[in-house]
């Protein structure tokens, strides 16, 4: 009777110290983003011995039947998946402001419009060659101008593209964790610690794959994770214990496409599938460009043809090239520039030709109304996805905290832990030192 | 009823995303008023950053049509003055005719109007091939050669073409810079075509000594005369009407300068005011929001303990 007094304390007493160690186990990693929190699970121990009619309890104590994580597959899903749709808004976000950056601080359209204003000053008196070379060094500026750009575009492309590798380094590098973990989880057994961190760590790399690619989860009894990339088609990342390496090839305009082994998708949210559209973005501002550089250069050409320069021979070619990357001026001096209509004698000031240019490139569909619409479009489509982003902030943020109350540390819960904590090994002392009492009155009759 | 308590790291995170915010938001507000742009880059605002590059533009072609205005106005006085200079040489040129005219004068005083015309005539020549300022002729039309060139046997004959140059200098709005050399110098007399400076060596040889009747050849002269004074007259009403409606443009390009400059600044500029009431406010939250995290993460039931 007395022994099993002490046994219960004893019980008790290390029941409490167990679960003193998991709440300086849990506070010890409260600032541990992948850590669930923990508790003890414990069972009543009793034995009931049954002779005749008549029941018999035996009073054990308590069972440490072993450590409980604190998780909610709901919350969890719901926190990849807003962190997801935010890095993929992000990602798309980081690089058209990249190639928004390059585009106005190269100046293409104050560019144009200092080219038209040089010609319009030409027109003031066409055979002043000073002005003659002021509206071909303005020429030579907007080339240069646009070039620029297009090098912008180019670094802004390479940057999102080596962002996307480095983004499938950490996609590879967790899915071959994730597939270490399902194989070890199956030897794990339940309610061990050993176990619980095999969870924290599988729960830590399928958040590190969402951030750069959605996907979905579906969880085996054993607890080992099967993921399948959100996309079209939805192709297996990981399955027990084996990964599937995800490539990236990129076409000649900069365009990423995506495969699982052969198998090519294109992935629906998370950082890399925002990088794919920013680059697919970038490709197409790159187009817009180049239809730019073109008007500019065949417009400005075919003026050119149509007059005559100031000795009155026949305009040559103003723009050499056909794109933004290869535009150059051709005239070699102001000299060359053909204000004056074809067939016009030599120091004509004559300026109907040049007037032409001038209809030309500033028209509404001339390259400075091309430019002004393309840097209007881009801006729009980014104020759009600021608000987008911003929206997306608050949902993930918003995902993260409802998580991490679940199944996070809260410092002032295990304080308040560790005080009746403290006060149960002390109580199971207590139970100890009460049945040495009784025992001591027991020997001590006479 | 569910009570979520908030996990120490999610108070954490939550507490430092709100102040990055607050702090995103005072350099936001900084920098406009830094820069005195409201606009940073296109995507702040992109209907306002499209409407800043079309005022850019206008201004910027408003400048260059000034500056095309008051050129363009140079040009015209210029050509203003040179007619002025031939109506005062047409003028002497009548008064001479007149005294030619006279019987009482004798071959002597013939002979020096005679050497006076000439120094006219040459004159003359001269003004119609004056150039501007950037040593282009004033009266050859578009043609970049000298307006008049004396031909075989003295004659001058013009050397331009019949086509004004014309500056845009607004809008839809073309002037011609001057007038043309046969417009200014050629005319009709009795349907027979002539030029002032056919008119004034005519004049000087028909009272050169030997020449018969010069008093009667200088009476016919004077009608040739008056055809040149009314051809000059007319083209210097011209250029003065060109040169008021120079100034009536450059008035409004002046008005239209101050009105892209008030556009531009409602449109693109920071309402200071505005700015550092909001930057101060900010502030304010900013102070409060940091005091309170220390107070609530210093109360911690551990220091209880």
């Amino acid at each position: 009777m007395t022994s099993s007094l002490i046994n219960i304390g004893r019980s008790g007493a290390a029941a409490a110290r167990a679960s003193l160690e998991l709440t300086a186990q849990n506070i010890a990693n409260a600032a541990n983003p992948d850590y669930s929190r923990r508790r003890l699970n414990q069972s009543e121990l009793v034995g009931t011995s049954v002779s005749g009619f008549n029941y018999s309890d035996t009073l054990i104590g308590v069972r440490i039947t072993g450590i409980d994580r604190f998780e909610n597959e709901t919350l969890q899903r719901q926190a990849r998946d807003a962190s997801s749709d935010l890095g993929r808004t992000n990602a798309e976000l980081t690089g058209l402001r990249d190639a928004e950056t390059a585009l106005e601080q190269s100046n293409v359209y104050s560019g144009l419009v200092e080219l038209e204003a040089s010609l319009t000053l030409l027109e003031s008196d066409p055979t002043d060659s000073a002005l003659r070379t002021g509206a071909l060094e303005t020429a030579r500026q907007l080339a240069n101008t646009l070039n620029t750009a297009d090098a912008g575009l180019e670094t802004a492309r390479t940057l999102t593209q080596s962002e996307i590798n480095a983004g499938l380094e950490v996609v590879s590098g967790a899915a071959t964790e994730l597939a270490r973990i399902n194989a070890e989880l199956g030897s794990a057994r339940e309610g061990t610690a050993g176990r619980a961190a095999l969870l924290d760590a599988r729960d830590a790399a399928l958040t590190d794959i969402s951030e750069q690619l959605g996907i979905s989860v579906s969880f085996e009894s054993s607890g080992a994770a099967q993921v399948r990339i959100n996309g079209s088609p939805e192709p297996i990342l990981v399955q027990g214990s084996s990964a599937s390496a995800v490539t990236a090839s990129y076409g000649a305009d900069g365009t990423a496409q995506f495969s699982v082994g052969a198998t090519s998708f294109a992935p629906e949210s998370g950082q890399l599938a925002g990088r794919a559209a920013a680059l697919t973005g970038i490709a197409g501002l790159q187009d817009e460009l180049d239809v730019i550089a073109n008007a500019t250069i065949t417009r400005a050409n075919d003026a050119q043809a149509n007059g005559a320069a100031l000795d009155g021979s026949g305009g040559q070619p103003f723009f050499s090239g056909t794109s933004a990357s290869d535009i150059a001026v051709a005239l070699s001096d102001g000299e060359g520039i053909a204000t004056a209509p074809a067939g016009s004698p030599a120091n004509s000031r004559d300026t109907s030709n040049l007037g032409n240019l001038l209809i030309a490139l500033g028209g509404n569909d001339g390259p400075i109304k091309g430019t002004d619409t393309m840097l209007l479009s881009l801006s729009s489509r980014i104020a759009g996805l600021n608000t987008t982003h911003e929206g997306l902030t608050v949902i993930a943020d918003s995902a993260r905290a409802t998580l991490s109350a679940q199944t996070g540390v809260n410092l002032d819960d295990e304080a308040a832990n560790l005080v009746r904590l403290q006060q149960a090994f002390e109580a199971n002392s207590r139970v100890i030192q009460v049945a040495s009492d009784l025992f001591d009155t027991i020997l001590s009759i006479r | 009823m569910t009570f979520v308590a908030t996990s120490t790291s999610g108070f954490y995170e939550r507490s430092l995303s709100q102040m990055e915010t607050l702090r995103g938001s005072l350099q936001q507000l900084q920098s406009q008023i830094a820069t005195g742009q409201r606009i940073e880059r296109g995507s702040d605002d992109p209907v306002g950053a499209a409407r800043l590059r079309s005022l850019s533009r206008v201004e910027r072609l408003n400048n260059v049509e000034q500056e095309n205005a008051a050129r363009l106005g140079q040009d015209i006085g210029a050509a203003a003055r040179e007619v002025e200079g031939v109506l005062n040489l047409y003028q002497r040129v009548r008064e001479l005719a007149v005294a030619g005219a006279s019987d009482t004068l004798g071959e002597d005083g013939r002979e020096a109007i005679a050497l006076e015309l000439e120094q006219i005539g040459e004159e003359l020549f001269a003004r119609s091939n004056a150039t501007n300022f950037t040593g282009q002729p004033l009266f050859a039309g578009t043609a970049g050669a000298p307006a008049f060139v004396e031909g075989a046997g003295g004659a001058v004959i013009y050397n331009g073409n019949s086509e004004n140059a014309a500056v845009p200098i607004a809008l839809g709005t073309e002037i011609e810079r001057s007038v043309t050399g046969d417009q200014l110098f050629e005319f009709d007399v009795d349907g027979t075509p002539t030029n002032a400076f056919a008119v004034t060596s005519g004049l000087a040889a028909a009272l050169s000594p030997g020449a018969p009747d010069p008093a009667s050849a200088a009476q016919g002269a004077l009608a040739e005369i008056d055809a040149a004074i009314d051809t000059a007259n007319r083209n210097q009403t011209v250029l003065g009407t060109r040169l008021a409606w120079v100034e009536v443009i450059q008035q409004s390009q002046n008005e239209l300068s101050i009105d892209i400059e008030e556009q531009r600044s409602e449109v693109g500029d920071t309402d200071i005011a505005e700015a550092i009431t909001r930057l101060q406010q900010t502030l304010t939250v900013l102070e409060a929001s940091q005091s309170s995290f220390v107070r609530v993460s210093s109360l911690n039931l551990f220091n209880a303990l």
